[in-house]
């Protein structure tokens, strides 16, 4: 029956061109910008690590003294100080922490043939490729006692790695960061994330770092931050040792907490600790806060996905709406048009409900057409939010997902529009359009 | 006028077409007049001067990884070889550059720290005595640095004493005074104010202030350092191209980044404003048209269904121009209902919208100017089909009948 509905369906679109290419066009044009926003919004919002995302938490505790407020919804500022961050490395209280900073390096093999790369650098601890779950392509993360040490070692990323060996495995071998030699020990994999969800200061959707180095080198070599460095007080800051022991917010810490339990037990240490910073003159409020947040609570946070998309979402949701009052009205005129014919079938034995579910396979042919043709015009969105130079180059593309859903939320949209011509049309008399004819 | 009766009858009949006209016009000027409201102000934000020749201007940043360089003379010799170049007006060394989205700010304040006192928040800048013509900012009030003031050091021991500050920062910090001549403080250290510049933005044009700007007379000897460089009209692209290899070869054990003019720095700060805008545009623009297209289908299948009443009308002695005022009426009078229960969503959206996000209160006047536009879309999309109604023979009255 339903194989026989869609025939009449298909004869039906053939018969009235016009309005049919119309109704094709107006959802596609509905589906098409919707779709556009959508994916961007979809990308956006995506949860960068979906295996992990309930178990790793940043940590953020409020340093500032009483009165001095912060930007943030909560008054809590986004980052920690080194005194802080390196306290709660060496403590080891979670399963798996890692205290990061981002710093950059001109890479080069101490050659004058190669002409220094600048790249950003993270220093971090060992657990933050597993916690991450960042995948080595040679070789594997230095070793817990370089973690203290800080040795000079580190991990680079496959694209480093072919632009200064050409690719293949070079473990052990040796390269420059700044005037200093490190030996490396692992190579990861290209390893993108929907959003750089462990570091968002600096663009949520920049690429990850491909060096990374033991976090003890940024109290060893005194590195500097390329990220955000933010004071709340006035302190007298001249050298890197001062600024390493300053009241200053420039780190990140997370930490993997796989249950409940692990994440009470955590607070509680956080508790004490900052209790105990108290007692040593920090942390002046009556009662310092502690805050943890899962990775997406902390996108969310940040405000991940923008302002303007999520208007954009909106607005072109009223704009399919303005789309299907259009292809209603279409849909009445040529539903009603032909009475008689469906009075005449009516007639001959068919049901109200035959009726209904043969027009209702009508708009649901309708809706696949233009959903399918509203992905095209999606694809022309989204090339034009490509080519804008907006930073969205990776956003502005649909995934399995949203190309499913096109069709979806195109059929979706038409058996709404549908319902009420289809009802009528199902309602007809059948006596007088006999009488007439 | 005698028309509006008859029109409300055969409308209350039919309604559920005119209901569906009136719901897509009601969310069309909801939507558009929003969307316009917005624009608006995208425009004013992309459009407001910063108060630099952009396209004479370029940036570029050096990363100095040799430890054994004195980075303060270094850094003098490159300025002096930049300023050598044909076509360059002037360069220099600087912390932060403008409309790039990344620099220092902090509260300068009347007081030093210890005396609570209002503080503005503004960015600052340092630079040498070149900085304002590198640039390209007149000093409207006082004087511009001199060798003197400038402070050539690789750490923070030694302070600079005095500073300029731009037009803006006078007016918020100062209030009625000009500011010249008058002392603030950062942090515990005092600047006097020798002169001030003229409008000029900071790092960020997104910023509550964009335009509070201060310079030291700083030149600070850094791993991590910026160049300004302003050229003569046209000379840009040809200076720019000799930057990396001149500096490269004054000192090596160094990577060059980021050459860019400022209207380029500009483009990428503001990108995604301009997407936004582009993006309402085009909705707003491809919204109207499908109205239009749909007021235009609803009218021709209207015509085709009294085609009958039309040609008695005709024949019973109407005039061509009565069927078209007929269905200009018509359509005029659906509109209205549409526009008015539209202005009255618009607004809610308006609401709305300034509730959820960070946008102003909308402007009712984008909502009667939006809503003159649309009614005299959905009249000139009505009046074609009006126009072929008029031209229906009467004889088709009689023909069936």
């Amino acid at each position: 029956m339903f194989l026989h509905y869609l025939d009449l369906s298909w004869r039906s679109l053939k018969r009235t061109p016009l309005v049919s290419f119309l109704m094709v066009l107006a959802i596609a044009i509905g589906i098409g910008i919707t779709m556009t926003s959508l994916s961007v919004y979809h990308m956006m919002s995506m949860d960068p690590i979906p295996a992990k995302s309930k178990q790793l938490f940043m940590v953020q505790l409020e340093t500032m003294d009483e009165g001095e407020g912060w930007w943030t919804s909560d008054n809590m500022p986004k980052q920690l100080t080194f005194q802080d961050s390196e306290n709660l490395q060496l403590a080891a209280q979670a399963p798996k922490q890692a205290a990061m900073v981002k710093t950059g390096f001109a890479v080069h093999l101490n050659n004058p043939d190669f002409k220094p790369l600048l790249q950003p650098t993270r220093a971090t601890g060992r657990d933050f490729f597993s916690m991450f779950n960042v995948p080595f392509l040679y070789g594997s993360v230095w070793s817990e006692e370089a973690d203290i040490t800080g040795d000079s070692l580190v991990v680079i990323g496959e694209s480093l790695n072919q632009q200064l060996f050409g690719g293949g495995n070079n473990i052990g071998k040796t390269l420059y960061l700044d005037d200093e030699m490190y030996t490396i020990v692992g190579i990861i994999k290209t390893w993108s994330l929907a959003s750089k969800f462990y570091d968002l200061n600096n663009g949520a959707f920049r690429e990850t770092e491909q060096v990374y180095i033991p976090f003890a080198q940024v109290r060893l070599k005194e590195l500097e931050s390329w990220g955000n460095n933010n004071g709340w007080k006035h302190e007298d800051i001249q050298t890197a040792k001062d600024k390493l022991n300053s009241e200053i917010l420039w780190l990140q810490f997370w930490v993997e907490l796989p249950d409940q339990q692990s994440v009470e037990q955590y607070q509680a240490f956080l508790n004490n600790y900052i209790q105990e910073q108290k007692k040593v003159g920090r942390f002046k409020r009556d009662n310092p806060r502690v805050v943890i947040r899962n990775v997406n609570q902390w996108l969310q946070y940040n405000e991940v996905v923008s302002e303007d998309n999520k208007i954009l979402v909106g607005l072109s949701f009223m704009f399919l709406a303005v789309c299907l009052a259009n292809i209603l009205g279409l849909l009445l005129a040529k539903f009603l048009r032909r009475a008689p014919e469906v009075g005449v079938r009516r007639a001959l034995g068919a049901s109200k409900n035959q009726v209904f579910a043969q027009h209702l396979v009508e708009v649901l042919v309708l809706g696949l057409l233009g959903g399918v043709c509203g992905i095209l015009v999606a694809q022309l969105g989204l090339m034009g939010i490509r080519h804008s130079g907006s930073g969205y180059e990776a956003l502005a593309v649909m995934n399995l997902k949203m190309y499913l859903s096109a069709p979806l939320i195109s059929m979706t949209a038409c058996v709404l529009a549908g319902l009420y011509p289809a009802w009528l049309v199902c309602r007809t008399n059948p006596a007088i359009y006999l009488k007439s004819q | 006028m005698t028309e509006i009766k008859p029109i409300f009858s055969s409308l209350l009949r039919s309604r559920a077409g005119a209901v569906l006209l009136i719901v897509q016009i009601a969310l069309t000027l909801a939507i558009v007049s929003n969307a316009a409201f917005m624009i608006n102000d995208r425009i004013a934000y992309l459009n407001q001067p910063t108060g630099y020749e952009e396209a004479d201007i370029f940036k570029f940043n050096v990363t100095t990884f040799g430890k054994n360089i004195d980075l303060v003379q270094q850094f003098e010799l490159d300025e002096a070889a930049i300023r050598a170049i044909p076509g360059v007006v002037n360069a220099v060394m600087t912390n932060q550059v403008p409309i790039s989205g990344s620099g220092d700010s902090t509260g300068f304040a009347l007081k030093p720290r210890s005396e609570p006192a209002p503080s503005v928040r503004s960015s600052y800048f340092m630079g040498d005595e070149h900085f304002s013509d590198a640039l390209g900012v007149k000093i409207i009030a006082g004087r511009d640095f001199n060798r003197d003031d400038v402070i050539m050091s690789n750490n923070y021991s030694k302070l600079p004493t005095v500073a300029l500050v731009s037009k803006q920062f006078a007016e918020d910090m100062f209030a009625d005074k000009s500011g010249l001549g008058e002392v603030i403080y950062y942090g515990d250290n005092p600047l006097t104010v020798i002169g001030i510049l003229d409008h000029m933005t900071g790092p960020w044009l997104s910023d509550s202030k964009p335009n509070n700007v201060v310079v030291f007379p700083f030149a600070i000897g850094q791993t991590i350092r910026k160049f300004i460089v302003r050229t003569e009209p046209g000379m840009r692209d040809e200076v720019m191209s000799k930057i990396e290899d001149l500096m490269l070869s004054l000192e090596s054990q160094r990577v060059i980044t980021d050459l860019t003019g400022l209207d380029e720095k500009k483009a990428d700060y503001v990108a995604q404003d301009r997407l936004m805008m582009n993006m309402l545009v085009m909705l707003s623009v491809i919204l109207i048209v499908v109205t239009a297209l749909g007021i235009f289908g609803l009218t021709l299948f209207n015509i085709s269904k009294r085609t009958k009443q039309i040609g008695t009308r005709r024949a019973l002695g109407a005039k061509k121009s009565d069927i078209i005022n007929y269905f200009l009426l018509e359509n005029g009078l659906i509109s209205c209902i549409g526009l008015v229960v539209g202005a009255v969503f618009a607004i809610l959206l308006g609401k709305q919208l300034m509730t959820l996000y960070s946008l102003p209160q909308l402007n009712t006047w984008f909502v009667i100017v939006t809503a003159l536009f649309i009614l005299t879309m959905s009249l000139l999309a009505v009046y074609a089909p009006a126009k072929r109604a008029a031209n229906i023979s009467p004889s088709i009255a009689t023909r069936s009948v």
